[in-house]
């Protein structure tokens, strides 16, 4: 039987030994953030069947919970961590030739931090391992934002570090509080003993605790260093940080309200949060003219539809909300990663220099064509299916009010629609100024881009592959006395 | 003043928490902002320290029968805060490096100059 511990493990030795590997020789320096997430992939699939029976708890120390740390691999957390592995793996790859300048031992260390802090969270059963693990994630990202070193990633980068920062405070103020309360940090301690204590003092840590994810998560008032960050990055670290960290953030919040805090009276607020996410981050992205803040709004945008389905807290839609979770990453990197080239070649991210890239560019345009198409939510694309199922449980509800929000998600999608056909457009119906010669992204470029196409059409066409995983996810979620029994025993 | 007694630790580390925001909401100069943010995370880290405080405590030694285990502090919120300084830490090692790198573009360090990132 392998153990989920192996997945925080195995990355975070790598990570600290690639300096090691430099002196040994730097040429295999870049190999080595392949080789961890192909193992990381391995034993996650390797987990899933186990996990989908009775989730794994890894008692660290062997101390029994609520007193040591300890980590739950539920189906929640198996789901990203596949999720994480195969989004890693495919940037690695693609980072193996984009990556040129700078230093590129930081690069891949920072890499691998980030997503191996990625992995602990969604992993770990302890508020405050939660917290430091956040802390991997956001200081490398922090760090990667600025890896270029020019104007505009140095300064995106400490705004991004100062919001962030203020974030984790406000975070660790709430857990404090929550610990002065019950003295536990276990998560499924303090979920069992959250409901003897009077509702206004759970409050107060409640909303500093959601308030410390949300910025990380992005939802709306509190997001204005994405679009500045996900833009001024490289863009094998865009497609990350928009496919898992804020995916990661918002796990981080959805677990907080439904299993620690459990409760129903703040759903609604969210439901409102996440629909005015949506159509902000729709409406900024519908006006932009650079191309990678046009994709960061859309994360926005993305991210709000996700917060809506999560809020409607019904087994159908939480299924949708994880569901439109896992195609927003195959999309948005895939996005990521095809646009990355094309500014390469055009060497500007303004849209109207990708004019013509239809020609230039086949293969990458064409990857980008279907990802822009799944997160549209066109039919053979995964991201047909999830939308369709967040209407279906939005209609589910049979109330009016949901039956008008959906309204809303629908305009939402319009706008969505608009902006990406317009790019689409410019990629295949416009002339180019300029050299026409085609000059296609490199194989190791292309490979992860048609990994991602392929996933998306084939998850698109048969979207029972991931019922089951997405079923139990989504229990996991709603019985929060099975989570805490699992736990406590 | 019974109240002032008993809960002057926290009085202070909200105190120290309120000053940190108020500095990173009002000045304009990033190093003055970092420096809100240092005193920010002080403030949190006494206010960790304060949850677990006993007054006149000692440290939990089990094997020490002298000491009765009312008069323990609590040792958990130690080993957060112990934590929470290095990561305080490498956040603000990180802000004043990226400080040094943001004058060397732009020549100054006034956040009103610097903004060519827009919504």
């Amino acid at each position: 039987m392998v153990s989920p511990v192996l997945l925080i493990v195995v990355p975070l030795g790598l990570a600290f030994a690639i300096p090691l590997f430099g002196f040994i020789s730097k040429r295999i320096v870049k190999y080595i953030p392949i080789a961890a997430f192909a193992f990381n992939l391995a034993v996650a699939l390797l987990l899933i069947p186990e996990v989908l029976k009775h989730p794994i708890v890894v008692r660290i120390g062997g101390f029994p919970p609520p007193f040591g740390i300890n980590l739950v691999a539920g189906p929640v957390g198996v789901l990203f961590s596949v999720l994480i592995a195969v989004a890693g793996l495919l940037v690695a790859i693609y980072a193996l030739t984009y990556i040129k300048e700078g230093s590129k031992e930081k690069y891949h260390m920072l890499y691998l931090l980030l997503l191996t802090g990625a992995t602990g969270v969604v992993l770990t059963g302890d508020i405050f391992n939660l917290f430091v693990f956040f802390e991997i994630l956001c200081i490398s990202s922090y760090a990667l934002v600025a890896y270029i070193g020019d104007r505009a990633g140095i300064e995106s980068a400490i705004k991004y570090l100062i919001q962030g920062a203020v974030g984790s405070s406000f975070l660790l103020i709430g857990i404090g509080l929550l610990y002065g309360l019950f003295g536990t940090l276990n998560m499924a301690d303090l979920a069992q003993h959250i409901e003897s204590a009077s509702p206004i003092s759970v409050f107060v840590p409640m909303v500093l605790i959601i308030t410390g994810l949300g910025i990380e998560a992005a939802i709306f008032p509190l997001n204005a260093w994405l679009p500045d960050a996900h833009s001024s990055a490289p863009s094998s670290i865009s497609a990350i940080l928009s496919g898992i960290a804020i995916e990661v953030g918002l796990y981080a919040v959805v677990r907080v309200i439904f299993t620690i805090f459990g409760v129903s009276s703040i759903f609604m607020f969210l439901v409102f949060l996440g629909i005015l996410t949506l159509l902000i981050g729709e409406m900024c992205a519908f006006s932009q003219k650079n191309i990678k803040r046009m994709l960061a709004y859309s994360s926005i945008g993305q991210i709000g539809l996700i917060v809506f389905a999560m809020a409607m807290a019904t087994s159908l839609a939480v299924t949708g909300g994880l569901f439109q979770l896992v195609s927003h990453t195959l999309g948005k990197s895939l996005l990521f990663l095809a646009v990355g080239y094309m500014i390469y070649r055009s060497g500007s991210m303004e849209i109207s220099s990708l004019e013509g890239m239809g020609k230039r560019m086949p293969l990458t345009s064409l990857a980008f064509t279907i990802g822009a198409f799944s997160i549209v939510g066109l039919p053979p694309f995964v991201g047909f299916p999830s939308k369709f199922l967040i209407v279906q449980a939005a209609l589910a509800k049979e109330a009016v009010l949901f039956t008008g929000l959906i309204g809303l998600v629908l305009l939402g999608t319009v706008i969505e629609g608009a902006y990406f056909f317009r790019v689409v457009q410019a990629l295949y119906f416009k002339k180019g100024n300029g050299d026409s010669e085609r000059n296609e992204a490199p194989v190791t470029g292309l490979i992860p881009m048609f990994i991602f196409v392929t996933l998306i059409i084939v998850i698109g066409i048969y979207p029972k592959l991931l019922t089951d995983v997405l079923n139990s996810a989504a229990s996991e979620f709603l019985n929060r006395i099975d989570y805490i029994r699992s736990v406590i025993g | 003043m019974t109240f002032l007694h008993d809960y002057i630790y926290y009085i202070g580390a909200f105190g120290l928490i309120f000053i940190g925001l108020f500095i990173m909401l009002v000045k304009h100069n990033l190093i003055k902002v970092i420096i809100g943010l240092s005193i920010l995370e002080t403030g949190v880290n006494l206010f960790l320290i304060a949850v677990g405080y006993i007054s006149k405590g000692t440290a939990p030694i089990f094997s020490n029968s002298a000491v009765e285990s009312e008069r323990m502090v609590d040792p958990v919120p130690q080993a957060l805060v112990l934590t929470a300084i290095v990561i305080g830490v490498a956040v603000l090692a990180l802000a004043l490096s990226l400080a040094i790198r943001l004058y060397h573009h732009y020549g100054v360090l006034d956040l009103r100059k610097i903004k060519e990132q827009r919504w």
